[in-house]
């Protein structure tokens, strides 16, 4: 694995420096791409499809033509509508009064024209005619507003998001006063959107995001009643980077949403199993990639406890794997500097006659490899506590943002949990096991053929059969991970997501599986 | 009822009989609730039965004649037995082997594949016990077992009647083996046929000449039925129960070993545990017969105190007589099991499923004002004789009557009432077993037990549909299911009944409300839809038909009736169970997607209107949906 990902064919070269005027380090970026970032999986599934949503428009969606860098595209911003849904806390309370039609719609226009913000004109007068009734207006207002993503999160008006029922809910995340911002919008999305364009199957999965986006389906219509006029064009947007030109986990984050598209759910359930997956896919692209650059030998694992009533061996073993697994990407940025440190460009530099020589010598390796300019620097002009500073200060830079991928995102779709313990550890939720089935179960399979298939794809282990793969013999004891098996048995089985034959023998149902 | 007969016999023959009654109870006890979960078991009771000097227990499958059609009628073919432990797969296969003249010492080796030719000339394989052929979990394949299953998977495919096969194996074993054999087309081909066979419930395939017979999928019910007879006709319980034997303490009138034994040949008693185990059956609990068998056992013999086995041997009894607590040994407690400890009740299948009814713990104030107050209650008095005291065994004696007056005399929180209350347990049970189907409507009988409505799913909906009748489910009822879905679907409180309401809401088909009208299908026929009950396979199934062509069926257990027919009371889903939620939940899906298909088929509209129902309930919880129409702008 560590050699086919750092191979140089499969590397992207790394974009000129002038590019990113703001950047004082370049090493995560370089090691996962720019960037790679905590966000909710819900708003890194709309970031994504900010992205699709342009391409879809220039008739390229999921194709990057050949060019692997910039990815240059211009998201849309819709403001009439977010005015409408976000900035808009009247329409409830004249939706309450029961005036005539008429009344509301004049005082409701006149307070838009007074509150609405950043548009060149707060002129709302279209929406009068395209509706029978003011109150017709505020119902279908309201239901789209109930169905916001993240409703709770976000409190800024600009950074609320519409429940995605086609493109004319794509909008990009803006400050207050209408500026791109990063904070919710952190550009991993755009990864997510450069690795199905990477993986194998992106041709096969370009009708289905195609039809998806498309939305023909009265919610995505009415969205665009709701608009002015059609937007013409965003604000370019690009720089975002992804160092690899293909990976393993492309192909499986690509498989396992051309697979839950395949299913054809009704209206929009497949969304959330999409959301799932896309963040889980990231998650294991980061934890792969860290592997790959800290040379682990072993293969990635997520050791799952199915929660028990009371502490087991699983559950510490899984506590232990958890915390392994977090320091992973730690470890890579700490081997990619031991690389340069390593190199032989260094140790040249090391051998030169004085040491001011060496040192300003290893500055510059250290400004073209890393981007660092060493002005927050002030230790004495030696190139190993030079290094030592910057370990350090990378180290605690990565802390604060892609080292906390793993365990947020992993919270977050529920395959991290803290649950009846004070340590973090996984242990899936019943809605990330429905997604697991929905996109590796057809139709029906064997359970134990369903555990190995988990093992394989995505590193999880729940029963004794994986575990003793993974597991050293002296701290191996199968009977607490064959309970752990019968728990999640059980629990898929409460789901109506599996049906027991008798003893030995089990399925895995997916209800909508394909016949 | 078997009349115990007064024969003149010889004092040699009564020592000799009474010999004979005790090795009896003694080996009858190995059918008993004991932890035994050996693949062996049908040999090692053949074995102590040669011991004993008495003959197994022992009755034809009710599958028999099929089994033995597929080897010998025209067109022969192999079969697979398969079913989880305890299901008779071997005790079968022995009775075809014996059947078609096998070599009898053949089958009293231990070999676990045999053969024999047929008439025809073909030979017949038998493997008996494939988990015992097939080699060992990590150990490699020998070559012969590995041909013969190689054999076998291409013989289901292109006959070459010259090789057939007869192999038991539970389902598990089988999947397991055909997915450690090596790979090849007609191995593959055989484990998917194999898995589509047990998931799906199908005994046979086009173009395969198989016959699968999963016995584990078979009536418990029935099997029952066959059960009991072999077990009351055996002649064991002569030697116990007839002549001077039937004088001793051990076997005599006060004993309860022979009250049980006479109240299981009580009509009334098995029909209602017949009942009990025929729901197990509609709630997909199968129960193999070396189960039915430890039930009957206990039911004769169980008694809490007696041994570490919680069953009686004959020199208990004078024990039990003299403390007064004969009443612990009441059959209407031993039948779920009363008389075992609740871990050893949780491991054995059937008590663990009978165990579920929660038959003693649910109950109705009338039922516990008879057993309370009855005797002094002029209203109550004629159940109260009835049904205690006039059963001087296991009804109202000496000590029931002490500890019911302490009850109703005692100060609140009395902790001394335990014993009562444990007493009325036993009470509520014996009642479910005693009250006579003339009189269970008006006493609720099924209310002694969680499923409420578990005698009107019987009674009205299996008996009138299972086939060979052809009945119809009541109007009231189809309505008060559809009442149930239509609460759960939408998510409110809903009155109507007459309709199948669907809604969804934006984001998610399984959000808990749905505030937007998808649609309604009539439950009366009408241009096509309608909702009605039928029967699909082995239990009834709600089917909701769109048009000609399109249809779903939600197949109704016992649990999900009982969850739709209280919802429809006004339950709220959520507190009864999450997987009939959560099952409801799917169908619902299903529906929508079926709608979707209907839409298409009656083609899509192209113009320029959007068209919004928002659905929402009036006062008194008719549904009603507002049209809310707009143009889309060019």
């Amino acid at each position: 694995m560590h050699e086919t990902i750092l191979a140089a064919d499969t590397a992207v070269a790394r974009p000129p420096r002038g590019h990113y005027p703001n950047s004082d380090l370049w090493l995560d970026e370089q090691i996962w791409g720019h960037r790679i970032y905590p966000q909710t999986p819900w708003l890194l599934f709309l970031e994504c499809l900010t992205v699709a949503e342009y391409f879809l428009r220039k008739g390229a969606l999921l194709d990057e033509q050949g060019s692997y860098y910039p990815l240059v595209f211009y998201p849309l911003r819709r403001m009439h509508l977010r005015n409408i849904l976000w900035n808009n806390d009247l329409i409830k309370s004249l939706e309450n009064e029961k005036l005539d039609s008429n009344t509301s719609w004049k005082t409701w226009l006149e307070w838009m024209s007074e509150h609405a913000q950043n548009l060149h004109e707060n002129d709302f007068s279209y929406l009068k005619p395209r509706f029978e009734k003011f109150s017709d207006f505020a119902f279908l207002v309201g239901m789209l507003r109930d169905a916001s993503v993240e409703g709770e999160s976000n409190k800024r008006w600009t950074s609320r998001f519409v429940f995605p029922f086609g493109a004319s809910a794509i909008y990009e995340d803006a400050t207050l006063d209408g500026k791109r911002d990063y904070i919710n919008f952190t550009r991993t999305g755009e990864l997510l959107y450069l690795m199905l364009c990477r993986s194998s199957v992106a041709n096969e999965l370009r009708p289905h995001l195609a039809q998806f986006l498309r939305g023909d389906n009265e919610w995505n219509k009415l969205l665009r009643v709701l608009e002015k006029t059609q937007e013409e064009n965003g604000t370019e947007r690009k720089s975002s980077y992804l160092p690899y030109k293909k990976h393993p986990c492309f192909d499986r984050l690509a498989e396992d949403w051309l697979r839950l598209f395949e299913l054809g759910l009704p209206n929009f359930d497949v969304l959330n199993h999409m959301v799932t997956m896309g963040a889980l896919h990231v998650l294991l692209y980061q934890l792969h990639v860290a592997a790959a650059w800290s040379n682990k030998q072993e293969p990635l694992t997520l050791l799952c406890e199915v929660v028990a009533p009371k502490k087991t061996l699983v559950r510490e073993l899984s506590i232990i794997n958890f915390q392994e697994n977090n320091s992973l990407s730690g470890e890579a940025i700490q081997a990619y500097l031991t690389r340069i440190s390593e190199s032989t460009e260094w140790q040249e530099a090391l051998a030169l006659a004085t040491q001011q020589d060496q040192y300003s010598r290893c500055r510059e390796i250290l400004l073209q490899e890393v981007w660092w300019n060493d002005q927050d620097y002030n230790g004495g002009e030696d190139p190993a506590t030079l290094v030592e500073f910057l370990r350090d200060k990378a180290q605690s830079r990565h802390q604060q943002h892609a080292g906390e991928v793993h365990r947020s995102f992993g919270r977050l779709i529920g395959l991290v949990s803290r649950r009846a313990t004070n340590k973090f550890r996984y242990a899936p939720t019943d809605s990330f096991l429905k997604t697991l089935i929905f996109a590796n179960v057809r139709q029906r399979m064997e359970l134990k053929e369903f555990f190995n298939l988990l093992f394989e794809r995505y590193g999880l282990v729940f029963s004794e059969r994986e575990a003793a793969q993974v597991i050293a013999e002296d701290e191996y004891d199968p009977k607490p991970f064959a309970a752990n098996a019968a728990r999640l048995e059980a629990r898929l089985s409460s789901l109506g997501l599996l049906r027991r034959l008798s003893d030995g023998c089990a399925y895995i149902i997916n209800p909508h599986g394909l016949e | 009822m078997i009349q115990p007969e007064r024969l003149p016999v010889s004092k040699d023959a009564a020592y000799r009989n009474k010999d004979l009654a005790l090795n009896w109870i003694r080996f009858v006890r190995k059918y008993g609730p004991i932890p035994a979960n050996d693949s062996a078991f049908e040999e090692h009771t053949g074995k102590a039965a040669n011991r004993a000097g008495v003959s197994p227990i022992t009755f034809l499958h009710p599958r028999f004649a099929e089994v033995l059609q597929c080897l010998t009628g025209q067109e022969i073919l192999s079969v697979i037995l398969t079913g989880t432990a305890g299901d008779g797969k071997t005790h079968l296969c022995g009775k075809i082997w014996t059947e078609l003249r096998g070599d009898p010492t053949a089958w009293a080796s231990n070999n676990p594949y045999i053969y024999l030719v047929l008439p025809s000339g073909a030979k017949l394989h038998v493997i008996r016990d494939l988990s015992a052929w097939v080699p060992q979990q990590g150990a490699e394949w020998n070559e012969p077992e590995r041909d013969l299953l190689e054999l076998f998977s291409r013989c289901l495919f292109e006959s070459t009647g010259t090789d057939y096969f007869l192999i038991a194996a539970n389902d598990g074993q089988l999947i397991e083996t055909w997915r450690r054999l090596p790979d090849s087309l007609s191995v593959n081909k055989a484990r998917r046929h194999f898995e589509q066979m047990l998931v799906e419930d199908l005994e046979s395939l086009p173009d395969v000449a198989l016959r699968f017979f999963n016995l584990s999928r078979g009536s418990s019910a029935e099997l029952f039925d066959c059960a009991v007879e072999a077990f009351l006709e055996h002649p064991g319980w002569q030697y116990c129960f007839a002549g001077e034997s039937g004088e001793s303490v051990a076997f005599g009138p006060l004993s309860p070993i022979r009250r049980n034994f006479e109240l299981l040949q009580s009509t009334q008693l098995r029909q209602r545990l017949r009942d009990l185990l025929e729901l197990c059956d509609y709630n997909d609990l199968h129960i193999p017969i070396r189960e039915i068998l430890a039930l009957l056992v206990n039911a004769v013999l169980g008694h809490p105190t007696c041994n570490k086995d919680h069953l009686m041997v004959p020199g208990d009894v004078a024990r039990l007589i003299k403390e007064g607590s004969l009443a612990r040994a009441s059959i209407y407690n031993n039948l779920i099991g009363g008389n075992l400890r609740e871990s050893r009740r949780e491991s054995i299948g059937v008590f663990n499923y009978l165990d579920r009814f929660r038959l003693g713990h649910e109950t109705t104030n009338r039922i516990d004002s008879i057993l309370i107050f009855g005797e002094a209650d002029d209203a109550l008095r004629e159940y109260y004789d009835a049904y205690l005291g006039n059963d001087e065994f296991y009804g109202a004696d000496a000590s029931y009557r002490q500890a019911q007056s302490n009850y109703v005399e005692a100060a609140d929180e009395d902790g001394s009432n335990s014993k009562f209350l444990d007493m009325l347990i036993a009470q509520r049970r014996a009642l479910f077993f005693k009250i006579p189907a003339s009189e269970a409507e008006e006493l609720h009988l099924w209310e002694l037990t969680v499923f409420r409505f578990a005698g009107e799913y019987l009674e009205k909906v299996v008996r009138n549909l299972c086939p060979p009748a052809q009945g119809r489910v009541e109007r009231a009822i189809v309505n008060r299911l559809v009442r149930g879905l239509n609460r759960v679907i939408v998510g409110m409180l809903i009155t109507d009944d007459r309709k199948l309401f669907l809604g969804t809401s934006l984001q998610s088909t399984g959000a808990k409300v749905s505030r937007i009208y998808e649609d309604a299908i009539s439950v009366q026929a009408s241009r096509g839809e309608k909702v009605e009950i039928v029967w699909n396979g082995n239990k009834p199934a709600l089917l909701v038909t769109l048009n000609e062509h399109i249809s779903e069926s939600f197949t109704l257990n016992l649990v999900r009736y009982e969850f739709l027919s209280r919802v429809a009371e006004g339950a709220l889903p959520s507190s009864f169970s999450k997987e009939c939620y959560e099952d409801v939940l799917s169908f619902k899906s299903r529906l929508l997607t079926a709608l979707k298909k209907r839409r298409q088929q009656d083609g899509d509209q192209l113009d320029n209107t959007l068209t919004f129902q928002r659905l929402r309930l009036d006062e008194s919880g008719r549904p009603e949906n507002l049209t809310i129409q707009l143009t889309v702008p060019a």
